[in-house]
């Protein structure tokens, strides 16, 4: 079944393909939450209860472009939800044995590690635009879309949220 | 043109445009408009849509207003009586010819009707014109007929569009968004 | 230009998977959520052992056969529903499409004028 033919059963009411679509999706998903969150068991919350509503909503969804833009909108705008009804945005100790934040497999661990610290400590909606923009690939148009933000609004939050971590860093700015 | 200025220029094309024509008491802002059978055998794709009132009901029906996709699709169907779509995708240039629309485009010389935007792209080969039928300052209709080299679409929409809403829906759907600038920082 | 700064985020924030154990709950759930939405409801039989019961059972197996068809006619006029959605959706999203054509043609012929 190709990823065409998956999809058209899926929004059918073919469980199974709509088990494929989430298996195909949820590194994605679980990702944006987790890099957003900051920990793996909100992130596996979160991640369950954008699938739940995929399940129901499968039937209005357009086309598998519109599948990822809405996953990614979704998860993006629920976990800025999350971050803003806490009472502190949530920390994740920086700890070397720590497999929570990478995949095991970095050229530099430690940097990497680093910068994904500096990232919680951005504004939900700052760190939203840096996910999207560096784990996802979007580009500040569709980033705006999802986040129903103005451009400069994007625009703003790349431009400081990378001059603050190029600072924090110790790197200059170019 | 940042975006604010283009969809303000837009609207006031449309409305600069939109002098409100002599509406006979039979104009009818409904089409008649064919299958088109044949074209859709030729095309790599076909999108033919027949909304009467009591299936658009049907679909506010199922759309729910506490999501922002549904809430926008609303707004703009309510107030219509019919959407009709007929769209052909080939997958060669020159499959349809002009005289496959000749009919649409005669019922569109009524009077009732008023071309508001016609364009002709020499780069791209791609017409666009937008009929709308007026009764005052209300618009009663709308009819789109979009001739690509390899496509061709025609729309029709029974009722009072709201062309500001439906603009709004821009960049949902799926559907990206056209003129925005992207440029990176 | 990507400095080394954003090549590094990009390498930082490259995807991880799930746990193993939480993808199958998940799929597992997903799962059984999909199933229970649309049931299929089996028509029982009952063997008539008297004829009170033969009576009692035929009007169970009647009153399901109009509950089935009850469950049908909603899961039908649903499905008709949700249909009427998509292609609300789609209709809007092709008319705009195509209006975004027009304003792109304008404004390439306008930065084309001297």
């Amino acid at each position: 079944m190709n990823g065409d033919e998956q999809f058209a059963r899926a929004r059918a009411g073919d469980t199974a393909a709509l088990v494929a679509l989430i298996r195909e999706h949820q590194r994605s998903v679980y990702s944006i939450a987790l890099r957003m969150l900051g920990s793996r068991e909100a992130a596996e919350d979160l991640t369950q209860e954008v699938f739940m509503q995929l399940g129901a909503k499968i039937g209005s969804i357009a086309s598998k472009e519109h599948l990822r833009f809405w996953l990614r909108q979704v998860t993006a705008n629920r976990a800025i939800d999350q971050l803003r009804h806490a009472a502190r945005f949530p920390m994740q100790p920086l700890c070397e044995e720590s497999p929570l934040f990478g995949d095991g497999e970095e050229a530099d661990p430690l940097l990497q590690r680093h910068l994904r610290g500096l990232l919680a400590e951005l504004s939900a909606p700052a760190r939203a635009v840096l996910v999207l923009r560096y784990q996802e690939d979007l580009d500040p148009v569709d980033i705006a879309r999802a986040l129903e933000m103005p451009i400069n609004t994007v625009k703003s939050h790349l431009k400081r949220s990378l001059e603050s971590l190029r600072t924090r860093c110790g790197k200059t700015t170019v | 043109m940042s975006h604010t200025r283009r969809r303000l220029g837009l609207a006031v094309l449309f409305f600069a445009c939109s002098v409100p024509g002599p509406v006979g008491a039979a104009a009818d802002p409904r089409l008649a408009l064919p299958e088109f059978k044949d074209l859709a055998g030729k095309a790599k794709e076909s999108v033919v849509i027949t909304m009467d009132p009591s299936l658009l009901g049907m679909a506010s029906r199922f759309m729910d207003s506490s999501d922002p996709e549904d809430a926008a699709a609303i707004a703009v169907i309510k107030g219509l009586q019919g959407i009709y779509v007929r769209s052909f995708t080939f997958d060669r240039d020159g499959a349809y010819q002009p005289a496959d629309v000749e009919a649409i485009r005669r019922q569109l010389a009524d009077p009732g009707w008023k071309r508001v935007v016609e364009t002709r792209s020499k780069k791209t080969h791609a017409d666009v014109d937008i009929y709308l039928m007026t009764d005052g300052d209300k618009v009663r209709g709308l009819a789109l007929i979009a001739s690509e080299p390899r496509a061709l679409t025609i729309v029709n929409i029974v009722g009072a569009i709201d062309l500001d809403k439906l603009r709004k829906l821009e960049g949902q759907f799926g559907v990206p968004k056209f003129d925005v600038d992207s440029s990176t920082p | 230009m990507s400095d080394d700064l954003e090549t590094r985020l990009t390498r930082a924030l490259r995807p991880v998977a799930p746990s193993e154990e939480f993808s199958a709950r998940l799929l597992a759930r997903v799962g059984a959520e999909a199933r229970l939405a649309t049931p299929v409801l089996p028509l029982r039989r009952r063997r008539p052992a008297a004829a009170w019961w033969w009576s009692a059972g035929l009007a169970a197996s009647l009153l399901l056969a109009v509950g089935i068809r009850h469950r049908a006619a909603e899961s039908q006029e649903r499905r008709a529903g949700l249909e009427a959605r998509q292609q609300v959706f789609a209709a809007l999203a092709l008319t705009n499409q195509k209006v975004d054509l027009a304003v792109r043609t304008v404004r390439a012929e306008s930065s084309d004028a001297p």
